[in-house]
């Protein structure tokens, strides 16, 4: 079956799968978020946990939060960061420190106010009568990952993950992929975990092996795009979740546009979950990071 | 100039709450406020209106439209610089008609003047455009963007020299009763020069300023960070610029001026009519405050109270020394 007949209807949702038969059209909000907790988790990379009520009880799987980061006078736009688990009226954010941004967030402690405007993007959905997800995951992009493979797991569906990460130290998510996946396997650049590579080692080989009804993948774009060519060649539907730069994270000012098959789409709004098949890899995804 | 005079018929009246009168009126539009979204920094709209009452406005500017849909520049379009950023979104935008169908049908009803910025690659562009408006009852008024520092033909080109941007403002004013505003570039060496220019050929007003064209450069990678190398500066970083262009302008001509230009606060938009321009707009800042145009609107308020001043209209020119 071609991936292009694929009716993309459920949202994985509020711990099951919902068949809703259309996007839920999601409404932002802005909100005065409280930080909980703000912790290193690896080398250059934290863990915050936000007080967020009002988005913690509508964020789907694959949506993000643009939270502003500075407090004092200074102009500074919004950073956009995927939102990697929700539990009641919790969010919680998984940053690596870059620049000027990441650097004032990492800063940040218990009991600081930021605000944050969210639920924003469409998220990932679930193909019609799917039964088996391979999620695959490089570096960062196990943020928005994470939450997925619970909510899926949670809806019945079985998930196995492909990791990638520099070190096993930066493999993000641990917790959750193993606590909803059948299968992990992993690869690092250093070797210190799984096998010593890409994870386009394992996606491959889990692939051939699961053969599974959909691919879900996050990670830098080149990785993405490798990914999706294996899922299209095995005839198997592919959401991407892409990062462009945001100036308004709602559609507004065009700064996000990712080129389509059917014209340039917001990743902010119309993304940043996309089929892999719509894409037109044009070599306008942000240079990598380091 | 004498801008204090001018009779000012406002449906709007004084705003409720600390009683001060924040109407004006813009080139024969009365506005409840002065206080309008810059164009492309707002789209029409839409995606506010989960944070604000767009009824609220003194008037919503679309984003630049054309006669054709234009795809616009590649990515990365954006790079963020100190107290502001660079844009080279280069106009995108789905055309004329699709505007109208999907945009303006939105925008019925909403209780707030729109005002549609109109881009061109030509001055027949500029035209059709404009023609094509005029079947939309909804339209009260046309900026024209003579100022774009992002696209290779027209844009800018015909906001830089006096020629060009006075045949293009005596295009679009024979074929159109509505207010024409001209949206100067300040990328020009004299632009009280450019105003004059659009005055003498019928402009009801001018808005300035648009982005000023700037770069930006990555020293790890070597490259530029905008695909399009070139793009505008807007935010912060602007405003000192902004203000003076204004205050030049407004001493230039006699047609309401429209200042913009990095307006962040209240007290930003206060300097903008103490300098002399009658209505201000927001653009950047709505990108990291959704509720930014609401702040500043509350704070001129405010402003208003605590100064004793009765009526917004009695600050603008009214810089002292
Ligand atoms: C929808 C979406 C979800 C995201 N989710 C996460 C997440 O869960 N965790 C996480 O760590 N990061 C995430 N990002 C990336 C994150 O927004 C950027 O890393 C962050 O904005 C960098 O800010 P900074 O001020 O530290 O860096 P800057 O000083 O702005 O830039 C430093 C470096 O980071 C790059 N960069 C800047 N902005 C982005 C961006 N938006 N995307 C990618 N690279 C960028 C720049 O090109 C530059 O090389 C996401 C981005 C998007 C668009
Ligand atoms: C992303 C972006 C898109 C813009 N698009 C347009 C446009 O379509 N037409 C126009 O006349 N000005 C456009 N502008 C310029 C703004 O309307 C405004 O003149 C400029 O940004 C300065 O104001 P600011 O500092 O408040 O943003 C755009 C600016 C930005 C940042
Ligand atoms: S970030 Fe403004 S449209 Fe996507």
């Amino acid at each position: 079956m071609g991936a292009a007949r694929t009716e993309w209807f459920h949202r994985p949702r509020g711990g099951r799968v919902t068949c809703s038969g259309a996007d839920i059209a999601t409404h932002p909000l802005l909100e005065r978020v409280e930080v909980r907790r703000n912790e290193r988790v690896a080398e250059g990379v934290g863990l915050l946990v936000l007080h967020a009520p009002r988005i913690a009880a509508t964020i789907e799987p694959g949506q993000f939060v643009h939270l502003r980061i500075s407090t004092g006078a200074d102009f500074i736009l919004r950073r956009p960061f995927s939102v990697h688990r929700a539990s009641g009226e919790t969010i919680e954010v998984l940053y690596q420190v870059l620049g000027r941004g990441t650097r004032e967030l990492a800063t940040r402690e218990a009991g600081d106010v930021m605000d944050a405007v969210g639920p924003l993007g469409n998220g990932w959905r679930v193909p019609v009568g799917a039964a088996h997800a391979l999620l695959v995951a490089g570096g960062l992009g196990a943020a928005p990952l994470g939450m997925l493979a619970e909510r899926l797991a949670q809806g019945g569906i079985a998930v196995s993950v492909a990791q990638g990460a520099p070190t096993a130290e930066r493999l993000l998510a641990r917790d959750l992929f193993d606590a909803a996946a059948r299968r992990v396997v992993v690869a690092t650049d250093d070797g210190s975990a799984g096998e010593t590579g890409f994870v386009t080692g394992p996606s491959a080989r889990l692939i051939a092996e699961d053969r599974p009804d959909v691919v879900y993948v996050c990670g830098p774009e080149i990785m993405t795009r490798a990914v999706a060519a294996q899922a299209a060649a095995a005839g198997i539907p592919c959401q991407v979740s892409l990062e462009r730069l945001m100036a308004c994270g709602i559609g507004a000012c065009l700064s996000c546009v990712v080129t389509t098959t059917s014209g340039r789409k917001r990743a902010c709004v119309d993304g940043p979950v996309f089929d892999a098949e719509e894409v037109c890899w044009d070599g306008s995804e942000l240079p990598p990071r380091h | 100039m004498d801008r204090n005079s001018r009779p000012v018929t406002s449906a709007a009246g004084p705003a409720p709450g600390l009683g001060v009168d924040l109407a004006v009126e813009v080139a024969g539009l009365d506005l409840r406020n002065p206080v309008m979204t810059a164009s492309g920094t707002f789209a029409s709209g839409r995606e506010f209106a989960d944070f604000i009452d767009l009824s609220r406005l003194g008037a919503l500017v679309t984003k630049g439209v054309s006669c054709e849909p234009w795809a616009g520049n590649d990515s990365p379009r954006i790079a963020e610089t100190a107290s502001g950023m660079l844009n080279s979104i280069g106009l995108q935008n789905p055309g004329v008609e699709a505007f109208c169908e999907r945009d303006l049908a939105w925008l019925r009803g909403r209780d707030v003047p729109v005002i549609v910025n109109v881009s061109g690659h030509s001055v027949a562009d500029y035209v059709a455009v404009v023609e094509r408006l005029e079947r939309e009852t909804v339209v009260a008024a046309y900026e024209v963007n003579i100022s774009c520092p992002n696209v290779d033909a027209g844009g800018m080109a015909f906001g830089t020299a006096c020629a060009p941007a006075a045949e293009v403002t005596r295009a679009v004013r024979a074929v159109t009763r509505r207010p024409v505003i001209m949206k100067l570039s300040p990328n020009v060496t004299d632009i009280a020069e450019i105003a004059r220019a659009v005055e003498a050929e019928g402009a009801d007003a001018v808005s300035l300023i648009n982005t000023l064209l700037g770069m930006a450069i990555d020293a790890r990678t070597r490259r530029p960070k905008l695909a399009r190398v070139v793009g505008g500066l807007s935010g912060p970083a602007i405003k000192p610029v902004a203000l003076r262009m204004v205050w030049q302008v407004a001493h230039a001509v006699s047609v309401p001026v429209i200042g913009c230009g990095g307006i962040v606060t209240g007290e930003d938009a206060v300097e903008f009519l103490l300098a002399g321009a009658t209505a201000v707009q927001v653009g950047t800042a709505n990108f990291v405050d959704p509720t930014a145009t609401m702040r500043v609107i509350d704070s001129i308020e405010r402003y208003c109270a605590r100064n004793g001043v009765a009526c917004v209209r009695d600050l603008v020119g009214a810089l002292e020394g």
